[in-house]
């Protein structure tokens, strides 16, 4: 299904609302307009479980009157509603309170071309359905095969098709169009009160890039089934050794605690601390909303301010938090385009590869736990702390040994950044945040 | 209730500019490829909310969302469609696709349209909070944040906000249901940071449900809501690194609740059983944990988080026994587990919204009170760890979960004793279970302010339990 009517229809729309706040008094105005077009298959066992198709539209606005922000979004594009909605906000706005740092960005001349990132890619919207119908069963099929794996999650494909619009008072009007699609699958293996599961999936933005249904089939089973037979371990301090997945875990936390917001509510281990060695020099960590291809880039944020690659830690040292224009301001800093229309949100956020193969870094534990997979949440950014149910390979002799489960990890994500001894050559940018493998010198595994 | 909910006198035509008669036709043609049902989800909200930070009202927010997704189900699959234009061109598109799903046509029956009105209320709203203007909103959210700052010296930053909606759901469906319900809901939250010297801490309270505004002055204050997350943050100040290792663990009443939820309720939804993943799918009715554990999950209690007087599937819902005196002896359903399995509604079937394909989820769920006394419990842990506020937890369907504590204390000789901080606690559900040694009899009820995740979808659930202790499990602090 693709959606009727074409984005500049979108964007004479986010104008015209532009123009109708300005007419009720907004001092400013910002208008935001998505459209999406979805397609969804997951198949379990063999046979289609659900298959979902459907296009939907929403806009959301904020006006700012006297230095006070009102905010309103709507999936009801009705005109009326529309502008009920902005008359409403003109008028809630003065119920809030002066805000001298409030307010849209500086209107800035440049502009990125979004044909330059490489962010459509036209055979996603092509695809017959029966083709990527076809890619999920055979991923499941191939997983199946294998003996060991004795039930199935089910197998899921999808794309999105997002067309986005963004009109302000200060002049800026663009709009991006924007594909993604994904294959995944989950698994099973052990019987009744043994079982293991896991999963493994690709995400791209286009459809070419993505892993075979072979590749994502082998995976799943791989990462399944070395988990079977667990054993309990003592609790102890020992090397950790984080796979990519793992590492973008943690980078997950690491960026709300470096995203402004937090910093100016000094809900952040990290606020205050800019120009201070927080890491050690292996660790250089980086957002570029400008690369190629990639799920996280984008030609602006959602205040219109062009992307751009901000060096966030550099060899240790925190050179840069991520902003909006209103976190930037209250900290007397400049945005880094990291708007996402509420607080900020990361481009492509990832660590920077090191020298070393995973296998080298495996081989350097005498003793240690290669973290494969956590439950539960247990990350604080206000201290850094991270306490999460894992499960895990035990190294031994630089070697795999038997796989763990029901520990526990705990460290605090400071001290871990100035305790990493190895970071791995091996990124991938499977999502918009990501990191290589990464072994940390010593963190509490409690288990027995 | 004496009079009719004033929220619900409107009818559905009027929020959705649609005629039984257009339900009628759009569910003849999304069966017209062969699907065995049909069912439309109509779904108009307004959300509010009012934010405060930096000793300021810094932000106010309006949000509408408005549309329909229309479903199909043939054998076990499920053909969806959604759209949020509410045109007759959109609706047919989404009817198509739907039907989609099926692939052998044959002439539709005829559909009758029922309207069933519930007797029920669950939702003693005195004020709506959608009708009401902004001001009294402000003034909730100024007196939790004024109390939580004037707690202590020691608090540095202080967040408060009000949220409140009304979510306008009708549903129609080819067996002729037509049901209707209009769901408040509000809460009010607070967030605090204290600082020491180079420590700095978090604390959080709120409270709510499915009332209306007069809930904030009759039972639940903003003051309180204010103070208790600063007294969080004060006391976590003091706390010292969390224990590492298998020890006894006390559950405080009411927040531990996310035990039960993670540990028992999530497998004990119908989908995870209907597709044998969850490690409960064969041991229906026999024993999975100690004769101590009763668990119910309960849609009807009036006024909370996870009350409906409908689900989202038109279905009115159940008080329904999972698991008595440790024996398994129901499952959450949705209308298509239920079908399959053969086995009756309980009206578990919830969707975040109208773009998601229901499935059976929790409501209320919780631990029946048992009979032991608080003090007891505590006196009989000679070293252990006491789990007082905690984050969420998560499980898989193997049975391993966790839950992470946001604060507790150690046990030493039968009391309390050190506070601690963060920790996660692991165990294996049917181990946990089992270990399950003392139930108090003093059930009480987490925040009304909690929301559970499932494959994407979130909904407000709220869960609770009595004082209990487990006789050993892993806790995963660093000292």
């Amino acid at each position: 299904m693709s959606a009727s009517g074409s984005a500049s229809d979108l964007r004479a729309l986010a104008e015209r609302l532009v123009a109708y706040g300005k007419s009720r008094g907004a001092d400013e105005i910002e208008v935001g307009v998505g459209e999406s077009d979805e397609f969804s298959v997951d198949v379990r066992l063999g046979e289609i479980e659900s298959l979902v198709e459907a296009g939907s539209r929403s806009v959301g606005f904020r006006v700012i009157k006297d230095g006070k922000t009102a905010s309103a979004s709507s999936s009801d594009l009705a005109p009326e509603t529309l502008e009920r909605l902005v008359r409403n906000a003109v008028q809630r706005a003065e119920l809030g309170s002066r805000d001298s740092f409030a307010g849209l960005p500086e209107s800035s001349p440049a502009r990125i071309d979004p044909e330059g990132l490489a962010l459509y890619d036209p055979e996603v919207q092509t695809l017959d359905s029966l083709i990527k119908i076809d890619l999920a069963l055979e991923a499941e099929r191939i997983a199946l095969a294998d003996k060991r794996i004795t039930n199935s999650f089910g197998a899921g494909f999808g794309t999105h098709e997002v067309r986005s619009v963004l009109a302000s008072s200060n002049g800026f009007s663009g709009e991006f169009r924007k594909t993604y699609c994904s294959l995944s699958l989950g698994l099973q293996a052990g019987e009744t009160d043994d079982r293991v599961e896991d999963f493994w999936f690709t995400s791209e933005t286009h459809f070419g890039d993505l892993e075979t249904p072979e590749q994502v089939a082998r995976k799943a089973v791989e990462r399944t089934v070395r988990q079977l037979h667990p054993r309990k371990i003592k609790t102890q301090k020992v090397p950790v050794v984080f796979e990519p997945l793992m590492t973008s875990s943690l980078l997950g936390f690491l960026f709300g605690c470096v995203a402004g917001t937090s910093i100016y509510q000094k809900a952040s281990f990290l606020a205050g601390r800019l120009g201070e060695a927080i890491g050690n020099e292996r660790i250089t960590v980086v957002d570029d909303g400008l690369l190629p291809g990639r799920l996280g880039t984008s030609p602006f944020d959602a205040e219109g301010v062009p992307s751009q690659r901000t060096v966030v830690v550099d060899k240790g040292v925190l050179k840069s938090y991520l902003l909006n224009t209103y976190a930037a301001r209250k900290l007397g800093l400049k945005t880094t385009g990291n708007s996402d229309g509420g607080g900020v949100s990361p481009n492509n956020f990832y660590l920077e590869p090191g020298p070393h193969a995973p296998e080298e870094i495996i081989r350097s534990c005498a003793k240690g736990l290669l973290l494969i997979r956590t439950l539960g949440h247990g990350l604080n950014p206000v201290t850094g702390d991270i306490s999460r149910g894992a499960f895990g390979l035990w190294i031994e002799n630089g070697e795999i040994a038997y796989p763990v489960s029901e520990i526990t990890i705990s460290g605090n994500l400071g001290e871990m950044l100035r305790n990493v001894e190895m970071v791995g050559n091996d990124l991938e940018f499977r999502g918009a945040v990501c990191g290589p493998t990464v072994k940390i010198a010593e963190m509490t595994v409690a288990g027995e | 209730m004496n009079e009719p909910n004033p929220i619900r006198t409107i009818a559905f035509e009027d929020h959705f500019g649609l005629a039984p008669e257009d339900l009628r036709r759009t569910l003849a043609l999304a069966l017209e490829s062969g699907g065995d049902f049909a069912e439309i989800f109509l779904e108009y909200r307004a959300y509010n909310f009012v934010l405060m930070e930096d000793d300021i009202v810094k932000e106010t927010a309006e949000s509408i969302s408005l549309g329909m997704g229309i479903r199909v189900i043939s054998g076990e699959k499920t053909g969806f469609g959604y759209a949020n234009d509410l045109s007759p061109e959109k609706i047919r598109r989404a009817a198509q696709a739907a039907a989609a799903i099926a692939h052998a046509a044959r002439p539709v029956p005829a559909i009758d349209l029922r309207t069933a009105t519930p007797t029920h209320d669950f939702y003693p709203v005195g004020e709506p909070c959608h009708r009401l203007p902004l001001d009294p909103k402000i003034a909730l959210v100024k007196e939790a944040y004024g109390a939580c700052q004037a707690f202590d010296p020691s608090i540095l930053k202080v967040k408060a906000g009000i949220q409140d909606s009304i979510q306008f759901v009708t549903v129609a469906n080819s067996e002729g249901l037509l049901a209707s319900d209009a769901r408040p809901m509000a809460k009010l939250t607070c967030t605090a940071i204290a600082e020491k010297g180079p420590v700095r801490e978090h604390g959080y309270a709120g409270g709510g449900g499915r009332i209306g505004l007069e809930y904030f002055r009759s039972v639940l204050g903003p003051e309180e809501i204010g103070r208790e997350a600063a007294r969080e943050a004060v006391a976590l100040l003091d706390a010292r690194e969390a224990p590492a290792g298998e020890m006894p663990v006390v559950l405080s009443a009411g927040h531990a609740g996310v035990l039960i939820h993670e540990a028992v309720g999530h497998l004990l939804e119908a989908d995870f059983n209907r597709k044998k993943t969850s490690i409960f799918h064969d041991k229906f009715g026999k024993k999975v944990g100690s004769p101590l554990i009763t668990i119910y999950d309960d849609p009807t209690i009036p006024s909370f988080r996870g009350s409906y007087n409908i689900d989202d599937e038109g279905t009115p819902p159940r008080k329904t026994l999972l698991i008595e005196k440790g024996v398994i002896r129901g499952l959450l359903q949705d209308r298509l587990s239920a079908g399959l399995m053969k086995m009756p509604l309980t009206g578990h079937g919830r969707r975040q919204d109208y773009s998601d394909i229901p499935i059976p989820r929790m409501a209320n769920t919780y631990i029946a009170p048992g009979e032991s006394g608080r003090e007891n419990i505590l006196r009989s842990v000679k070293k252990g760890f006491y789990a007082d506020r905690f984050q969420g937890g998560q499980v898989e369907d193997s049975g391993k979960f966790t839950f992470s504590v946001s604060s507790g204390f150690l046990i030493e000789d039968g009391r309390l004793t050190a506070p601690v901080k963060q920790a996660t606690l692991i165990g294996s559900n049917i181990d946990i279970l089992n270990k399950i040694e003392m139930v108090g009899a003093d059930l009480a009820w987490s925040l009304q302010t909690g929301t559970c995740s499932k494959e994407g979808q979130d909904v407000p659930v709220m869960d609770g339990c009595p004082t209990m202790k487990i006789a050993r499990m892993t806790v995963g602090g660093r000292s």
